[in-house]
């Protein structure tokens, strides 16, 4: 419940991020007396959070950062469950040598190493947000797809399955109407926490530099953060805030999956 | 006709920008494309190119900020030169630079265009007469004019829009060392040869502990590599000359040297000098130095040399370069840049390397052997370098050891001066303001400035339209506000700048450069003058010229 | 035999799976735009020149014959040789390799040696408010990022209380005879501690809640219900019976955890300064320097693979429900 809550705040921070930010995230903005707003401490000169080095508004950036971390985390995680569901159950229905590719596709995308595999990609593409949900979609759909494989072997030798192929039900038809609804809680969960993984992954590419400076996400904050001394500075006010909104969606992730004890299960089976 | 900005300048405008024949009247300028690096390799020229590129647009541009890491954006500037329109860019100041050469001719003259320096494509044949002209006028009074004459050309054409020169911002714990041992070098700051030579410990803390962001790529004589390594080369090595904190060469391994004629320069060699492994620096050595680079093991260096026709030893002491033509820069391009290598380990290392594919630059000594003032000691692969000082050597540092430590993170290189970790911050790129404030909490730091020779400007790709037009590249770089850059961007912690020859090299630096307009009102005017009209909020070409370029 | 057989035959996946990778990196690294040596050749080298060093790592080949090449040094270990530091990537690449394990590894026995002994006393207080309030906690510190969370110690614990340095892995100048005599000096430790603390805070969710489920089931089976029921002591329960059946899983998911450990320390090791191999390769990556990447690449892929391979087994012996008929 806490977790769908946190979700619907910032569901509603990102809907309705241009009524809610005071000013232009990527505006860089000036002091009444024409000097450049840098480095301003929260609360003055109407900039609730202060502003960056580069004379950003803080809060702004934290609003429409809602935008690009949902945006992310639900896009990634649809596509780790999407395929990572088609995987297991073409997979895990068909079996033969369909089942032998795929799995061996899983074992190679098991041997990469995700975040060194998401910098390479994102040193070899133009710098974008979206380098992170196509390297999740190159990869991480490998746990949710062997689980979910093991799940329909399991499912495919029910008495009901056998009973609709015997009475004629098409291959399609078996395993959308039949098999694939008792494996969509296993996709709901690994959905669940590729958000996180998403957002998380995104920080930490712009951390390292390869993330995408134009676009405003919380990653790109801290990057900016970083990169502008903020702790030495003791701008807390700007490093701070990032981080806790990260947590909160990431958290909020994690208790929306309910299971959250089987999604930090490594899953052996294969 | 044409406005021009200074009124000094406007004898040497070049003639105006071709025009191509009217489609139709006036098509509107296409999106143009800034380049920059990302904001963690380069703050400043993020910051600045930001608040350039919001200026612009309100000239009616569309000004597209394109980011991208340092390799792709010397691939593109170097390699595709004619498609790019602008780009963030930096000279760096190094001692080699004190003479205004480099910069003047290499940066500007018609024959680097194709593949050299003059990445920019600018070609005035006014310019390249006087830039040439410099190159062999001995008489000092008479070269300044010439200098001067050629900051005033490119002040009139703006072939870049030039911005500052930043401060070199160096620090260290003034209860390690005493601070009247610290030797401050123009245009390049306290971080140098003769500080770490000079350098006076005050107590027990004996050895000059220093960062670097980036990596140690190699410790080698005859490989011009990463800028932090030459910290290590100038220390280990020595060279027959070396820049003095005044700019100009002195002699160092050699005791004199002198111009017996126009193409002839005689060199003393110091006595008693020892190579780190025992032996004796020889006459035999040095000609070996100068004549290892002109085979094909180090490329790098071969440029220094080929000048040289053939190298005699006439005693022990003696040599004698014969010169194949008279050149000025000799002494300060050669003698003072080529490091001295011992022969007994370089001879047969080369004559190995002659059979295969690599060359001397890729070859790393175990144990680097030079004469130099430090000996190497050791090397922990992206953790640290240790030199340790040379007693026996003729300028003998008064350090006991000089440790490089890396240190990517620039929060934690600041956290390291204030407990001593480090105790002279030798790398930092990041807002000096947070490192004066630092220094005043912590009251142990002394924090030195110095006006570096090196630059940061925006290139404009003088091959392409608009950018053809000296109206229209002067009208971009008076829309910039420089004072609001060097107080912005860089924190009061540079000078404005329209010259490439910095204020640092006080004699040769022309003042009258920095007499220009500023302001977006000026430059709609001079928009305007040459015929360029705002439609729709939308800048168009003057009348009768098309775009050429559309994408 | 079968188990031998079994382990041959997951010995050959191991090597289909790295040929796999090392392929994919190949493909990568050659597609990518521009001339790959472009920021390595000096704007005033000649095209002679320019040739000559394309020629010297083998790039005017053509791509297959690139490929194979690759692939036949990879066999011999040859990872080829770095554009920018121009020595041999495996020389580089092994240097580095015992840093980041020694922070992997020391990383992961604190994050477990904690996790799973507060992960079965949770589980033993089941419904507690400790343990209610422990789960959320657990799982904010794995929702941090790790950079964020390494930059905030950094502040606290070197900064202001200056209780630990800020970086590297020995104080400036100091000689070790060996690696050995390094890692097990007083001095290590204090610069290990705060990169370690971070990645431990990190990790330390996955064992803690594994413990407390396993525990859990464990706790609800027939054998510890008639321990109880024996009357033995409740920490003789929890210890000698439950604990240790629920240790069995964790063991294997500590092999799985190095090998998504050593990815993460990419970031943490450029926060701390950590000489290690994930800061190579971001260098690396940076500065195009492809065979360095390549080479810092496979070997993180190497580690990881050789962990998975290990937990599958471990798993296999740990639990005999598990037959590799």
């Amino acid at each position: 419940m806490a977790g769908l809550a946190i979700y619907l705040v910032f569901v509603f921070i990102a809907v309705f991020a241009d009524q809610i930010a005071t000013h232009n995230p990527t505006e860089i903005l000036f002091t009444p007396d024409y000097d450049l707003a840098s480095d301003i401490p929260p609360g003055q000169d109407g900039f609730i959070l202060g502003t960056t080095s580069l004379g950003r508004d803080i809060f702004s950036q934290l609003v429409y950062g809602t935008q690009s971390a949902l945006l992310i985390g639900l896009t990634a995680a649809t596509m780790v469950a999407v395929i990572g569901t088609l995987v297991g159950l073409v997979a895990g229905y068909f079996g033969g040598v369909v089942d032998v590719i795929l799995m061996r596709l899983a074992d190679i995308a098991f041997g990469i190493p995700f975040l060194p595999f998401v910098i390479v990609l994102a040193a070899f593409l133009e710098p974008s947000i979206w380098n992170v949900v196509l390297a999740m979609a190159l990869v991480l759909w490998r746990d949710s797809g062997r689980v979910i494989r093991s799940q329909v072997l399991t499912l495919r030798t029910r008495g009901y399955v056998e009973a609709a192929r015997v009475a004629g039900s098409s291959d399609a038809k078996i395993v959308f109407r039949h098999i694939a609804p008792n494996v969509l809680p296993l996709s709901f969960l690994y959905g669940s926490i590729a958000i996180g993984w998403a957002i998380l992954t995104e920080a930490s590419i712009s951390f390292l530099g390869f993330g995408d400076p134009e676009t405003i996400s919380w990653g790109t904050m801290l990057q900016d953060a970083y990169a502008s001394q903020a702790l030495s500075r003791g701008a807390y006010y700007w490093f701070i805030p990032p981080g806790i909104c990260i947590i909160l969606v990431v958290v909020a992730g994690f208790f929306i999956s309910r299971g959250y004890e089987e999604i930090l299960f490594p899953k052996l089976k294969s | 006709m044409r406005r021009f900005f200074t009124p000094l300048t406007v004898a040497f405008a070049v003639s105006t920008a071709i025009a191509t024949p009217a489609l139709s009247a006036g098509e509107p300028i296409r999106e143009l494309h800034l380049l920059t690096r990302p904001q963690a390799a380069q703050p400043q020229e993020f910051q600045f190119i930001q608040l350039i590129a919001q200026e612009w647009r309100k000239l009616g541009l569309e000004i597209e900020v394109d980011v991208m890491p340092w390799e792709q954006m010397a691939d593109v500037v170097w390699y595709n030169r004619d498609d790019w329109d602008m780009t963030g860019w930096q000279m760096v100041g190094r001692p080699e630079r004190s003479d205004p050469d480099e910069i003047v001719y290499n940066l500007f003259h018609s024959s680097t265009a194709d593949s050299g320096y003059n990445f920019i494509g600018y070609e005035n044949p006014e310019f390249d007469k006087v830039a040439e002209a410099q190159r062999v006028e001995t008489d000092a009074a008479a070269r300044r004019a010439l200098i001067d004459e050629a900051q005033a050309i490119l002040a009139a054409d703006q072939p870049n829009a030039m911005l500052a020169h930043p401060f070199n911002t160096f620090a260290y714990d003034k209860t390690v060392w005493d601070p009247s041992s610290v030797v401050e070098q123009g245009g390049i700051g306290i971080r140098n040869t003769w500080t770490f030579l000079s350098l006076a410990p005050l107590g027990d803390q004996k050895d000059i502990i220093l960062n670097s962001a980036d990596n140690i790529q190699a410790i080698n004589p005859l490989f011009i590599s990463g800028a932090t390594d030459s910290w290590i080369t100038e220390l280990v090595w020595d060279r027959l000359l070396r820049i003095g904190p005044d700019g100009l060469p002195q002699p160092w391994a050699a005791e004199a040297y002198d111009w017996v004629d126009d193409t002839t320069v005689e060199v003393v060699l110091r006595d008693a000098m020892m190579w780190h492994d025992g032996k004796p620096v020889t006459a035999e050595d040095v000609k070996f130095s100068f004549e290892a680079p002109l085979g094909d093991e180090a490329p790098m260096y071969k440029p220094f040399v080929t000048s040289i026709d053939s190298i005699e030893i006439v005693d022990d002491q003696t040599l004698l370069f014969k010169l194949k033509e008279p050149a000025a820069a000799f002494v300060t391009a050669t003698l003072a840049k080529v490091n001295i290598i011992p022969k007994h380990i370089w001879e047969p290392i080369l004559s190995n390397l002659g059979s295969t594919d690599d060359n001397a630059e890729s070859y790393q000594e175990e144990t680097p052997i030079g004469s130099g003032p430090y000996k190497f000691a050791s090397w922990s692969t992206n953790e640290e370098v240790v030199l340790e000082g040379n007693g026996d050597h003729f300028s003998a540092p008064k350090a006991e050891r000089w440790i490089l430590r890396i240190v990517p993170n620039t929060e934690a290189a600041l956290g390291m001066l204030r407990s001593g970790e480090i105790n002279f911050l030798s790398d930092f790129t990041a807002d000096p303001e947070i490192l004066e404030t630092t220094a005043t909490e912590d009251g142990d730091l002394d924090v030195v400035k110095t006006v570096d020779i090196g630059f940061r400007y925006i290139a404009f790709n003088n091959r392409r339209p608009p950018f053809n037009d000296p109206a229209f590249r002067n009208a971009l770089s008076t829309a910039v506000n420089r004072d609001l850059i060097i107080r912005a961007a860089f924190k009061d912690n540079a000078v404005k700048s329209n010259s490439v020859v910095s204020p640092a090299l006080d004699f040769w630096h022309n003042e009258a450069t920095l007499e220009m307009d500023s302001g977006l009102e000026r430059a709609k005017e001079i928009l305007a003058a040459a015929g360029y009209e705002v439609i729709d909020g939308r800048l168009h070409y003057p009348d009768g010229t098309s775009e050429t370029l559309g994408k | 035999m079968t188990s031998l057989r079994y382990i041959g035959s997951r010995l050959a996946q191991l090597l289909f799976v790295l040929w796999a990778v090392a392929t994919i990196l190949f493909l990568l690294f050659r597609l990518m735009p521009g001339n790959p040596l472009a920021a390595y050749i000096d704007p005033t080298f000649t095209e002679e020149q320019q040739a000559a060093l394309m020629a010297r790592f083998g790039l005017d080949r053509p791509l297959w014959e690139q490929y194979f090449i690759y692939l036949a040094n990879l066999l011999q270990g040859d990872l080829g040789q770095s554009f920018f530091y121009r020595e041999p990537v495996g020389e580089r690449v092994l240097a580095l390799l015992p840093n980041t394990l020694v922070l992997t590894f020391t990383s992961l026995i604190l994050a477990y040696s904690f996790g799973i002994v507060v992960g079965a006393y949770l589980a033993w207080t089941r419904g507690s408010i400790v343990e209610r309030a422990t789960i959320p906690l657990v799982l904010t510190t794995r929702a941090m990022p790790e950079f964020w969370l390494g930059m905030i110690l950094l502040a606290v614990f070197s900064f202001s209380l200056g209780w630990f340095p800020a970086g590297g892995t020995r104080p400036p100048g100091s000689e070790y005879g060996s690696l050995l005599a390094l890692y097990t000096s007083y001095d290590f430790l204090l610069h290990l501690t705060l990169p370690a603390l971070t990645l431990a805070i990190y990790s330390l969710g996955l064992p803690l809640l594994l413990m407390r489920s396993n525990m859990l089931d464990v706790m609800a089976e027939d054998f510890v219900t008639m321990a109880r029921i024996k009357g033995l002591s409740t920490w003789t329960v929890v210890v000698r019976h439950a604990a240790r059946n629920a240790l069995l899983p964790v063991t294997t998911s500590f092999a799985i955890s190095v090998g998504y450990q050593i990815q993460g320390n990419v970031v943490v090791e450029t926060v701390f300064s950590w000489p290690g191999l994930g800061r190579e390769l971001v260098k690396a990556v940076s500065a195009s320097d492809y065979p360095l990447a390549q080479g810092a690449f496979l070997m993180i892929a190497l580690v990881v693979v050789i962990m998975n391979l290990i937990a599958d087994l471990l798993y296999g012996v740990l639990d005999p429900r598990v037959s590799h008929a």
